[in-house]
Formats: C-alpha cells, sequence, structure tokens
C-alpha cells in the first residue's frame, strides 16, 4: 500500500494533462461509445420561450461581447439564438463592444445564411451588423437615446420604427465578462426584457440577478448551450430527412458535452486520489 | 500587385492551410505543458503580434476612420460650428502622447480627469440604482414566496451574507457567538470559493475542448504535426538547449 501511494504522490503532473488530454478527444473519434442525455434548465428553458413567444418584426439586440478565445462556449450559443430569431422572422442587431469579435460574429451569420432555410435571410432587412464602439463608451451613448442608426451610421429597412433600446423587446447579451451587467443598468431605463449567455469562469456572478429577475434567463457554459441546440432541435416541426440535417449542422455543443463529463470523471478521480493520499498519510503518521 | 494576392489566395486564405496553421499553433502551446520550449515562445509572440497588429488595423478602420478622419474631411467641405467639438477631442485624445514626457505628463491628466468624471457621473447613479433593485427584492415577503426552495434560500443569502461579513469583523475577538458565526461565514465563502472554482475548471476545460475538436476533426495534421513536434523537442532537449537544465518546481 505504501508502495502505491508513494507512486501516486510521485506521479509526474504529465501524466495528468496527458489523461485530461485524451479524456477530451476519445469522445470525439467515437462518439457513440458517449451518448449522453441530460435535463433542460429552467434558465435555458426561459431564454428559448421568451424568443420563442415574440411577434413577427420585433426586435431582438445581440451584444456579442466575445472573442475567438471563448468561441468553445459561447459561438454555439449565439448561432442557435440567431437561429431561432431567423425561425420567429424577428430582426436581430448585432453589436460588437470587441474589435476581434466583428469578424467572428460576421462569418457565423453568413455561415448560417448559407444553409437552405435561412437563406431568404437578407442583410439590412432581417440581421444588421451594427458595428463597434469603444466598450464603456458605448453605454453612455445608448443612455443617452442615441439613435442607433446615426451612431452606427448604418442603413435598412431593418431600422423602420427601431430607434433606441426603447424598441428592442429583447436583448441578449453573450460575454466572457462583467459586460452583460452594464446592460442591467441600462435595464432600468429602457425597460427591456433580457437574458446573457455567459461563460462557465463567469456564470455564477450573474445568478443574482436571476434571484432579482433582472435577467430573465441565462445559457450557462458549454452545457446551456448543448441545452439549447437540443431545445431547438426537440422543438423543430420537420419530416424525419429534414431532423436528420438539422441534428448535423445543430450539435457543436453537444459533441463537446461527452469530453466535458469524461474528463470531469477523471478529475474527481484524481482529486480522491489526492484526497486519500492526504488521509493515508496523515493517519499513517499519527500511528508512527 | 496580382502576384500578391495569388500567394495569399494560395497560402493565409487557403482552407487547407488555415486548417494545418490551427492546428500547428494548437499544439505549439499545448507542447509547454511537457516544458518550456522555442516552439512555445514562438506561438505565443505570434498570437501576441498578430492580435496586436490587427487590433491596431481594425480599430483605425472601424474607430478612427469614420468617427474623426471622415468627419473632419466633411468639415472641411461643409464646415458646421459642431464640427469643432471633433478638432476638441482629437486635442483632448492627442494630450495623451505627453505620457511619453517625464516633465509634461501632467497635461493627460485633463483628459483622464474628464473621462473618469464623466463615467463616474453616468456610472454612480446607475450602480446605485442597481443596488436598490437586488436589496428590494430582499424586502418580498418572506411566506408569500412560491415554494419552500424560495423561502429557504431567503434564509441561506440573508444569514450567509450577514455571517460572512462577520468574519471580515475583527473589532472584538472571534469567540462565543461571533466565534461560531465567524466559522458559519467562513464555511459559506469556501462554499462559495468551490462553486466558483468548479465552474472555472469546467470553463477552462470547455474551452480546451474547443482545440481538442480542432485536433480530433483534422486527425491527418494532427498525426503528421504532432510527430514533427515531438521530433524536434527531442532533439531540442537532447542535443540543443543550452540554459542550465532546472528541474520542474523550478520550471513553473
Amino acid at each position: 500500500m505504501e508502495k502505491l501511494v508513494d507512486i501516486l504522490k510521485k506521479l509526474d503532473r504529465r501524466w495528468i494533462f496527458l489523461l485530461i488530454f485524451l479524456s477530451c478527444i476519445i469522445p470525439f473519434w467515437f462518439p457513440t461509445l458517449f451518448k449522453q442525455e441530460f435535463s433542460t434548465s429552467k434558465e435555458t428553458q426561459r431564454v428559448y420561450d421568451i424568443i420563442e413567444g415574440l411577434d413577427e418584426g420585433d426586435a431582438v439586440f445581440i451584444d456579442w461581447a466575445f472573442n475567438p478565445t471563448l468561441q468553445a462556449e459561447l459561438l454555439p450559443m449565439a448561432e442557435q439564438t440567431i437561429k431561432q430569431c431567423f425561425d420567429n422572422k424577428l430582426r436581430v442587431f448585432i453589436y460588437y463592444p470587441d474589435l476581434t469579435a466583428i469578424s467572428l460574429g460576421e462569418n457565423l451569420v453568413a455561415n448560417i445564411v448559407k444553409e437552405e432555410k435561412y437563406s431568404k435571410m437578407e442583410r439590412g432587412v432581417n440581421y444588421i451588423h451594427l458595428g463597434y464602439l469603444p466598450i464603456s463608451i458605448d453605454m453612455m451613448i445608448f443612455s443617452m437615446y442615441s439613435d442607433f442608426k446615426s451612431t452606427f451610421g448604418k442603413e435598412g429597412k431593418i431600422f423602420k420604427g427601431i430607434k433606441t433600446f426603447n424598441d428592442i423587446k429583447y436583448m441578449m447579451s453573450f460575454a466572457g465578462s462583467a459586460h452583460p451587467e452594464y446592460y442591467l443598468l441600462l435595464q432600468r431605463r429602457f425597460g427591456f426584457k433580457m437574458g446573457a449567455g455567459v461563460t462557465a469562469v463567469t456564470g455564477p456572478d450573474f445568478i443574482p440577478y436571476l434571484q432579482t429577475g433582472q435577467l430573465d434567463g441565462m445559457l450557462f457554459g458549454l452545457k446551456g448551450a448543448a441545452e439549447y441546440e437540443n431545445l431547438r432541435l426537440k422543438n423543430l416541426n420537420v419530416s424525419e430527412e429534414e431532423y436528420g440535417k438539422e441534428k448535423k449542422l445543430n450539435q457543436k455543443a453537444n459533441a463537446g458535452m461527452a469530453s466535458l463529463t469524461l474528463s470531469h470523471l477523471i478529475m474527481f478521480a484524481f482529486i480522491g486520489i489526492g484526497n486519500f493520499i492526504y488521509f493515508y498519510e496523515r493517519k499513517y503518521k499519527k500511528s508512527n | 500587385m496580382d502576384l500578391i494576392n495569388t500567394i495569399i489566395d494560395s497560402t493565409i486564405l487557403n482552407h487547407t492551410f488555415q486548417i494545418w496553421m490551427s492546428v500547428l499553433f494548437t499544439l505549439m502551446m499545448l507542447s509547454f505543458l511537457f516544458k518550456d520550449n522555442p516552439l512555445y515562445k514562438l506561438g505565443e509572440n505570434t498570437f501576441l503580434g498578430i492580435s496586436l497588429g490587427y487590433g491596431w488595423v481594425r480599430s483605425w478602420e472601424i474607430v478612427v476612420v469614420p468617427f474623426l478622419i471622415r468627419p473632419i474631411k466633411d468639415a472641411y467641405l461643409d464646415f458646421q460650428p459642431y464640427d469643432l467639438t471633433l478638432i476638441l477631442w482629437l486635442i483632448m485624445g492627442s494630450t495623451m502622447f505627453f505620457r511619453f514626457s517625464r516633465t509634461k505628463a501632467w497635461v493627460a491628466n485633463y483628459y483622464f480627469a474628464f473621462v473618469f468624471a464623466y463615467v463616474a457621473g453616468y456610472e454612480i447613479p446607475v450602480q446605485v440604482q442597481n443596488l436598490f433593485v437586488q436589496g428590494s427584492n430582499m424586502m418580498k415577503p418572506l411566506f408569500e414566496q412560491p415554494s419552500f426552495f424560495e423561502i429557504s434560500k431567503w434564509f441561506v443569502i440573508i444569514f450567509g451574507t450577514f455571517s460572512g461579513l462577520m468574519y471580515f469583523f475583527f473589532s472584538k475577538p472571534h469567540k462565543g457567538i461571533l466565534g461560531k458565526t465567524a466559522r458559519v461565514g467562513i464555511l459559506i465563502l469556501m462554499i462559495n470559493f468551490g462553486a466558483s472554482f468548479g465552474a472555472t475548471v469546467m470553463g477552462r476545460i470547455a474551452l480546451f475542448i474547443g482545440r481538442a475538436q480542432v485536433i480530433a476533426d483534422n486527425y491527418t495534421a494532427s498525426i503528421v504535426l504532432g510527430i514533427i513536434i515531438s521530433i524536434f523537442l527531442f532533439i531540442y532537449f537532447k542535443y540543443l538547449q543550452k540554459e542550465p537544465k532546472l528541474d520542474d518546481e523550478q520550471m513553473h
């Protein structure tokens, strides 16, 4: 036993890195081995229901406050939100408070529009990339009831009846920082409903806002994104063949869930081993 | 010019090239987990250089040109009195360069003072409003809450916050009731830190999964580049490394 404890104690951490690496990569090669089902959280369901309940032509404002470093978690969320808005014929305004986010957002929407189902969606009619404003200055500009059209210097049919945040029906903020909090401050002034898509790192900071009802819903990390994908797929009224096609296109977050589970199991195992060694040594030292 | 465009199209804009580059840089960055090495350094510096260069060009295109240069050009053709504000902001912004001078650095303080005052003027009232919203939510009638869970949550929030604050109350020794409350406080804090840490680990793994997916989806590139990087690392650590070898503890 002592030998085993000694080996485990001196285990090079690079073996742990290797195991985590393998646990993340193997499920991608053998997806059928790691099929899993999980429930939908109340917060994700709320985001879905609110967007589903909006009327045709309502304006949804998307705050794209993340850059490619966070795309693994937030890109699938943003993709599903935009697709759901397109499904419900809502007008989508995408704003970027981060310079390096712009091409990410433009590429995503360009790819969505390439899909047959959304091929009729037009820039300036169904969606628009508002552009960039320096962070924190943007909130001051928005709070002064500045017109979107003149602030961003854009034109299009999409702006018909939409001038400021007063005309926005729902707002989704995707961020890996505290950026959605700024919109909560704007919310007092304009009264729009708001949801957030956040990374697992920043997620716990937003739970108080869910309790107060300032946030109507929240997509939390990769799991939130996967839940949202499943929700959209579950509620699609299409033929089986179409469903298969849709499933192929909308499984980006779900593809990573098996890796997330397996890597967590390995971490649990090592935490258990670490604790076992600690208590074993303490007991062993006491008895000597 | 056509030659340059052709070269760019067949290299940087070529899809296969992009995928191989993506895999190569992912593996180069991951090689740090084995040991610090020149490939990691190359990857790190390339990332920094590209990010800064890209950010600079984009901010010129997206901020400086449409918000400053173009309006100034328009003002030159058709001057309006409010166009003077553009010149004012240009001068105010340019005072930032005085930071490079030791004796004249104070000039930039006026700009900073303006920005801080402006931000504070905006932030303070709305932050106070936000605090009121948070606070008023705690003042709802307790037994009118929809479920037992909501009622128990209220108790946890109120007493958890109170006992957490008591842990940092050092004006009296932590004995008796104060000591016990502080003990509960530290437990609450530990649960909070644990939850945050767990979520952070989950988030980091999720980010790594994004990279792992790139490696898994492009296995030909991953295997070929993985072998090349392994051979390089072997040669480097065996024959080329000149610095005195540090053990792992010193390395990290």
